[in-house]
């Protein structure tokens, strides 16, 4: 490829050293570094205008990987993509080989500290550290004590954020060791960074990141009480977490179940995952939900993300829990001031790496200094859960400075100070090219069998503004990718291929837990259901719109079938006849009105909903689908609005997408029990709508005129207008029609076409043992259904009574109300049916 | 003292629970001056899955589910006990000032008083307060000594506060119990550990059983026995004494201890999860303390 490249755009690419900043990439001399080197030069080649096609294109990627980061308070539809800037952050590997054995030290230390606390809390005894920095903790989970993990090691996952300071040196922030995030994020960030830069990317020698995950994946195995085929699952909190992407992404990476904890239940001393065939035993949960939270019995008793007496099965060893229930209180950042003590005493030696200085207020003499250095300090809660954030005390007015040292005086053992730090500057593309930026490196380290290993790289953070203070992804920063650039091939890369992972047993892809399966049957029908009603609407906009617009009686029935079909009353059924002159403000209504239950936006929303809670089954392509949908739904109302006189163009998008969703479902979905109960909410939807139509448009009497008309839309709103006239010619009669929507099987969108797919679904469904021969609830009102569309007399049907044709009203109904015992019984049957808990507290003082 | 004990307790929901998992406080654990002869625990409907552990704390916790339908919980527990009363050579007047309990509480020298210090703290039916501070403090004057100080601030409980069982519930404030002065052995169990750490000094919730004897000449009824709540307070050099201020006394050979904890929520009797159960279960509890011949 050769690119044009100008004197401006390569200007831009440039990264001249500047006065007076301290920055990672210029040596002493001024000169730039040798591993910065090959990275810079290469930019700078390729400029700013190549440069940017490969931002566009990993926007590309991100967003068609579903990419994203929730900011909590965000309304729901803001784009929450992830940002990656495409500069990578460079390590030389002779200065990781350092930062990796402090990591490993700090991971062992950490390590043999979880133990103390939850085992003979010796450091507390000895004085190494003061009993007030556990005892007042909230994050100290007193029914923790005395769980053991099998193997060497309490932590699994240990990860640091990393800053570099002044000296250059990288230096802990903080630890990360609840449920560590972001190492998804930072494997995505690699994936995307090899498909934009190939060739810069592959001559960089960068040492890659798949081999930790490896070890993590057989850890994980390794720790299950079951050896045999051990099931492990990843506990998410719910696609409204807002590191969901990444919990998704890893359960597809390393081929484990995504749960949510609705999905478990203990029964027996254990943990099983609810999945369609019953319960599926469940050997080790790798947990993103806080400690805390995790069982209501013991822990939080409010907690809806728990599971009942899931700490008791943990204690008895039946299930691994990674990282440990209450490992949170390890986060707390007074064990900073105190690690270079708790390293002497544990390990008998000092860190090799350093941490960020840290005073305690509960510590007196540490009080005096918070006291007289105040306005220079970062000033953090002990504990993370109660929602205060880290603050730096020079950016707040002088009053508000006062009210935090009250705070603190009142607390003090509430509260930890540390000074802030200047970071060295990386370089980072912005609006003004390349910038020197401040940044956060989070790396991890994984516990193997006797020692920890270190993920070769990581999610660096880069600040947004120069002089920005808190660089968090909450706050909008931005990631970069971490490179550990080798001067020599890598070498290991192998070490883990030869070790064989257990392919996954059949059964284990059938047990998918309930809840995902309700979930796909769901976003089948809502699908299907926004899908039937915007037909509806463009329909009624060109028939409305049209040179030869309709009757008034014609434009009642038409608009009254919208306000039915949809059920968004009262709409055109309330008693106020001037709708009917101008529908337009009420049909924008059915379209966008995301509080109507029966709206378009709603059902997309809905859809969408389910579409995120069943995200790691979806292929790639889906969910490009699916983000354009999501983006068909935000700029619908300006589009409506841009088109002014004919705006059924604006909702062809849409439709557009919906039909590609429901093309890629039959082209690309494995026909496991997933698809079918999605197949299945599709065929009750469409059966269900086209049989809404039928009745609102043909029951009613109308004189010929209207009659050939309303057939006519009815026709070009269940696609059928063309093979309607191949067959039948101009003449509009109503039993021809019912003959090709109702009774045709031919008709992939007529009555009968769903239902004969639907009873095929059903007899195929997995069913219990006992009366093999006797057919389930459901397969008895499809077998009806069919029967009694295709025992249809076209004849009887048509003839009018009263102003109505009765018998269809009632023949249609029927089908309606079949069609409502199948969803019902297999709502019933095959779905989970959570009841409401409560906690068993009594409120009564019950003694004397 | 021999004690035998039936804990009977039994949950009546207005409508089925499908199954519930719980967490049992009701096995007197062992203490210096408690031995748990025999313990056992029953529960109706039958179980899926029990176990018995020691706590945090050193109490015995017994968990258990229940995996079938039912609408009627019943729970007993059974032990036999034998206690005897605290130091025999007590002589509340001879000990550790309050003064200089202070200062070796503050310097936590000693391994015994950095794990006490636990006890110091807030917990989440206890928090310090000035308020309770200031009425406990009369009592503590700096060169009195401590466990004289502690018993004369029980007796000072005993006399001014009403025992009123319908004034308050577990989540009864303590500022409004020391403010009606009215309120059950939990209340006023609560309440004095609350002083006693606004002062400084850790203490414990301990509950457990109490027997009661009847009027001379009568025969005892049974279930009248009741569960029983009373605090321990942790003196430097001495350890850990037990006082009960609902009855204005030192805990003796009549006190029976389940177990304890930072307050009421650390040993809780029973708590769980249960799914379904309809509205406002109703609690049955009867109790029997019964002394037994022999030493």
């Amino acid at each position: 490829m050769t690119i044009d490249v100008t004197d401006q755009t390569r200007q831009s690419m440039l990264y001249p050293r500047r006065e007076g900043i301290k920055d990672e990439v210029f040596g002493a001399d001024g000169s730039i570094k040798p591993h910065w080197q090959y990275l810079l030069s290469s930019l700078e080649t390729l400029g700013e205008d190549a440069f940017l096609d490969r931002v566009h294109k990993a926007q590309r990627i991100l967003r068609d990987d579903g990419a994203t980061y929730n900011i909590y308070g965000d309304r729901p539809g803001k784009d929450n993509s992830w940002q990656l800037d495409l500069v990578p952050a460079v390590i030389s590997s002779q200065e990781w080989a350092e930062v990796e054995a402090g990591l490993l030290e700090r991971a062992e230390l950490f390590n043999l500290l979880l133990k103390d606390i939850y085992g003979p809390r010796e450091l507390i005894r000895h004085g190494v550290i003061p009993g007030d920095a556990l005892f007042c903790h909230p994050g100290f989970l007193r029914p923790c004590h005395g769980i053991q993990t099998p193997g060497e090691h309490e932590v699994i996952l240990h990860a640091v954020d990393l800053m570099r300071t002044q000296h250059g040196e990288l230096c802990v922030l903080n630890d990360r060791i609840q449920s560590p995030s972001g190492a998804g994020y930072a494997l995505e960030n690699r994936m995307v960074m090899s498909r934009v830069l190939p060739s810069l990317f592959r001559d960089s020698h960068v040492h890659r990141l798949a081999i930790f995950f490896q070890r993590l994946r057989s850890k994980l195995t390794s720790l299950a009480p079951n050896q045999d085929q051990p099931r492990i699952v990843i506990l998410t909190p719910g696609p409204r977490n807002e590191t969901y992407f990444e919990h998704a992404y890893l359960a597809n990476y390393m081929g484990l179940h995504l749960v949510q904890s609705q999905d478990l239940v203990v029964n027996n001393g254990y943990v099983w995952m609810k999945s369609l065939d019953g319960l599926s035993r469940v050997d080790v949960i790798l947990r993103r939900v806080d400690d805390w939270y995790c069982d209501p019995v013991e822990l939080r008793g409010d907690s809806q993300l728990g599971v009942p007496h899931l700490l008791e099965v943990a204690r008895s060893g039946r299930v691994v829990i990674v990282n440990p229930l209450g490992c949170g209180i390890l986060e707390s950042p007074i064990f900073l001031k105190y690690l270079p003590e708790i390293s002497k005493n544990l390990l008998g030696r000092e860190l090799r790496l350093a941490s960020v200085d840290t005073y305690w207020c509960g510590d007196e003499q540490d009080l005096a200094k918070v006291k007289a250095k105040f306005t220079s300090l970062v000033i953090k809660p002990v504990y993370r859960g109660t929602g205060e954030h880290s603050c730096v005390v020079g950016n707040l007015p002088v009053e508000r400075q006062q009210k935090l040292m009250a705070k603190i005086l009142a607390r003090p053992q509430d509260y930890v100070a540390q000074p802030m730090i200047s970071p060295t500057r990386i370089p980072a593309y912005g609006r003004d090219g390349l910038q020197p930026r401040g940044a956060i490196l989070r790396t991890y380290a994984v516990a193997g069998d006797h020692s920890y290993s270190v993920m070769p790289g990581g999610l660096t953070r880069v600040a947004q503004q120069s002089g920005e203070q808190v660089i968090s992804n909450q706050r909008g920063a931005k990631s970069k990718d971490t490179w550990i650039v080798a001067s020599e091939p890598e070498r290991g890369a192998k070490e883990w291929e030869s070790k064989d992972v257990a392919p996954v047993k059949e059964a284990d892809v059938i047990s998918l837990p309930s809840r995902v399966v309700e979930n796909l049957f769901w976003m089948g029908r809502y699908a299907e259901r926004a899908e039937a009603s915007l037909r509806i609407v463009r329909t009624l906009f060109v028939i409305l719109h049209g040179e030869d617009p309709p009757s008034p009686t014609c434009r009642r029935i038409l608009l009254e079938m919208l306000t039915r079909v949809t059920t968004t009353y009262p709409g055109f059924l309330q008693p106020e006849t001037d709708l009917f002159n101008a529908p337009e403000s009420e049909l924008l209504r059915v379209i966008l009105d995301p509080n109507s239950p029966g709206s378009i936006c709603a059902n997309l929303n809905a859809m969408l909903y389910c579409a995120d809670q069943t995200q790691e089954l979806l292929s790639s392509d889906t969910l490009r689908v699916i983000n354009d949908i999501r983006d068909g739904i935000n700029d619908l109302e300006q589009l409506l609005d841009a088109y002014g006189p004919a705006p059924e163009e604006a909702l062809d998008p849409l439709v557009t997408a919906l039909m590609a969703l429901s093309g890629l479902s039959q082209e690309s979905m494995v026909r496991g029990v997933g698809w079918r109960f999605m197949d299945i909410g599709r065929r009750l939807e469409r059966a269900m709508q086209t049989s809404a139509v039928i009745q609102s448009l043909l029951v009613p009497e109308v004189n010929e005129r209207d009659q050939s008309n309303i057939i006519q839309a009815l026709l070009l709103m269940l696609e059928a207008l063309i093979s309607y006239r191949r067959r039948y010619r101009a003449r509009m009669g109503v039993q021809s029609c019912l003959d090709l929507v109702m009774m045709d099987d031919t008709n992939p969108r007529s009555i009968l076409y769903q239902l004969n797919l639907l009873d095929q679904h059903i007899r195929a469904l997995p069913r219990a043992n006992e009366n093999k021969h006797q057919l389930s609830i459901e397969a008895r009102n499809s077998l009806e259904a069919v029967s009694v569309v295709r025992l249809s007399l076209l004849t009887e049907l048509s003839q009018r009574q009263d102003g109505k044709r009765q018998a269809l009203q009632t023949h249609i109904q029927k089908v309606t109300q079949l069609l409502g015992n199948i969803s019902l019984a297999i709502t019933d049957k095959y779905f989970d049916h959570r009841e409401t808990s409560q906690q068993l507290v009594n409120s009564q003082w019950e003694g004397k | 003292m021999l004690y035998k004990i039936r804990h009977v307790t039994e949950y009546l929901y207005s409508e089925e629970v499908s199954h519930c998992y719980n967490l049992a406080h009701m096995i007197p654990r062992t203490s210096l001056r408690q031995r748990a002869i025999m313990t056992n625990i029953q529960v109706e409907p039958g179980t899926s899955y029990t176990s018995k552990r020691e706590d945090y704390f050193g109490n015995l916790a017994y968990h258990f589910e229940i995996i079938r339908p039912h609408k009627k919980l019943v729970i007993i527990a059974n032990s036999e006990v034998d206690t005897g009363p605290q130091h025999t050579d007590l002589r509340l007047d001879l000990g550790l000032t309050c003064g200089d309990a202070l200062v070796m509480l503050q310097d936590a020298r000693s391994a015994d008083i950095r794990l006490a210090r636990e006890f110091l703290h807030d917990s989440p039916l206890v928090r310090a307060s000035a308020a309770l501070r200031e009425y406990a403090l009369p009592s503590f004057e700096a060169n009195r000594p401590l466990l004289s100080a502690v018993a004369e601030l029980t007796r000072r409980i005993y006399a001014e506060f009403k025992y009123s069982p319908e004034s308050t519930t577990v989540s009864t404030p303590l500022s409004e119990v020391l403010a009606t002065k009215k309120g059950v052995c939990q209340d006023f169990a609560h309440l004095q550990i609350g002083c006693l750490r606004s002062l400084g000094f850790p203490a414990k919730y301990v509950s457990g059983y109490i027997e009661t004897l009847p009027p001379p000449g009568q025969e005892k009824l049974t279930g009248v026995d009741a569960t029983h709540a009373w605090l321990s307070v942790y003196s430097p050099t001495e350890g850990w004494f037990e006082f009960d201020p609902t009855n204005g006394c030192l805990a003796g050979e009549q006190h029976i201890i389940t177990a304890w904890g930072r307050d009421y929520l650390d040993v809780t009797p029973l708590k769980g999860v249960i799914f379904g159960g309809g509205k406002a279960p109703k609690l049955n509890i009867a109790v029997d303390v019964t002394r037994q011949p022999g030493n």
